[in-house]
């Protein structure tokens, strides 16, 4: 156990060393999010402000979606350098404390892209007439942001273990996220077009969302030992 | 102890290894040596932990009688065509990574007096200046630093000599020496022979059988 938080301490601050080391790699996918947004923004107008909400949901979370995408998908890219990957297979190194690792790094690229993609959103969409932020709002996105980080982290892998690896991403990223992002908006229109609360959420889409984000975060644990198991 | 029993690997339809079965015992040096494409590198990569052996089987004991469950533990590879090294990190903070994988406190005296052996502890190469503008020898050096640090019984050496100078071919014997001394194993696979004669060692030829 002491051995497995060593390594996992070692490797989330080694990974977080490359992360600053390499600036572009986290920038992008903000820097995407800005662009998106400022063009929702120009695209749309002024809009009516009964469909302000729907407008910031649907904006928030493709613009989050497609820059989570981008940050997930290069996650384990350091790793393929001078293989890195390979050298770290051939170590007696806890596959828990591995997935571990890239998950909290993952989520900690998320929180980086996600809290300014709503704030910026909020900013951009808005126009100040509705204060549309609020702790429960930030409170779904994060349970979103687990169950999509828990698929981002698994499909890196075996991306790095595939030969199919430009295909196989978008081809299986796609259909997994697509019920979490469902439930993801159906709370967050929920919560901010009808006014439900957390708890009454709880018995509809937000249970879901937690299910998926369990479920994956789960499945993703147990596979991820396979994927570095020897050829 | 290492022992190998009836190897055999495959690749597709085309035999790679067949019933390879060889030992290496403590404070020995074994030298593979074989044509190209004859399997020296996969059978490091199997021992390494990186390919599962079609049959056979691979015993690392560590003392009379106790056998490894994990050999990884005791094996540390260097492979032929990589150093496995971070890029963007320097020199120091490459080391440090793989000592704390090991579970090894990285201690600094530690790091810095393998780097001065390897002409590596000057403060404008070893902290602050990224691995990635290391030259070949240097970046080689560098990852022979981390095979001495791991302090491990089981070498796999994969060329080993690539791009090192006659000074760190030197270092290198004498790190070797100090590895057999203590009782460690390697296992090296290298075209250059000259810099290992010194060695009383002993050697595997692996010569290419046809395809079957």
């Amino acid at each position: 156990m002491r051995k497995s938080l060593m390594q996992y301490r070692a490797l989330l601050v080694q990974s977080i060393h490359v992360e600053w080391a390499n600036a572009e790699r986290w920038l992008s996918p903000l820097l995407f999010a800005m662009t998106i947004l400022i063009l929702f923004a120009f695209a749309f107008g002024r809009v009516d402000e009964q469909f302000i909400p729907q407008l910031f949901i649907a904006a928030t979370y493709l613009t989050a979606f497609f820059s989570l995408q981008i940050a997930f998908s290069r996650v384990l890219e350091p790793d393929m350098q001078d293989r890195v990957f390979d050298q770290m297979r051939s170590y007696p190194i806890s596959p828990s404390a591995w997935f571990l690792s890239k998950f909290t790094l993952v989520l900690m690229l998320g929180v980086m892209i996600l809290v300014p993609t709503l704030l910026l959103s909020h900013l951009f969409l808005n126009e100040g007439r509705n204060n549309l932020l609020s702790g429960s709002l930030f409170v779904i996105a994060l349970i979103a942001l687990l169950g999509l980080g828990s698929v981002g982290v698994l499909l890196s892998t075996m991306m790095l273990r595939s030969n199919a690896k430009q295909i196989l991403y978008p081809l299986i990223y796609f259909p997994l996220t697509t019920p979490v992002l469902l439930a993801a908006v159906e709370s967050s229109r929920a919560h901010l077009v009808e006014g439900a609360s957390l708890e009454n959420l709880l018995s509809s889409w937000l249970g879901l969302l937690v299910i998926f984000g369990i479920m994956y975060f789960t499945l993703s644990l147990l596979l991820f030992g396979e994927l570095i198991k020897p050829d | 102890m290492l022992e190998i029993q009836e190897l055999n690997f495959h690749y597709q339809y085309r035999r790679i290894i067949r019933q390879l079965s060889f030992q290496v015992k403590p404070g020995e040096i074994l030298h593979i040596v074989g044509p190209n494409g004859c399997g020296k590198t996969t059978l490091m990569s199997i021992l390494a932990g990186l390919r599962r052996e079609h049959s056979g089987t691979i015993t690392l004991r560590q003392t009379e009688g106790h056998i490894l469950a994990d050999r990884r533990t005791q094996v540390e590879y260097l492979p032929a065509e990589a150093n496995a090294l971070f890029g963007k990190m320097d020199a120091m903070r490459n080391l440090q990574f793989w000592m704390e994988l090991r579970d090894h406190k990285p201690s600094v005296d530690a790091m810095r007096e393998e780097l001065a052996r390897w002409d590596l502890d000057h403060p404008l190469i070893r902290e602050n200046f990224p691995v990635e503008r290391f030259s070949t020898g240097m970046k080689r050096r560098l990852a022979l630093a981390r095979v001495n640090l791991a302090q491990v019984s089981c070498w796999l050496l994969d060329e080993p000599l690539y791009g090192l100078d006659s000074r760190g071919i030197a270092t290198f014997q004498d790190m070797l020496e100090k590895h057999q001394a203590g009782g460690g194993m390697a296992l090296i696979v290298s075209h250059d022979t000259a810099p290992l004669q010194k060695f009383a060692i002993q050697t595997l030829d692996m010569k290419q059988e046809p395809s079957r």
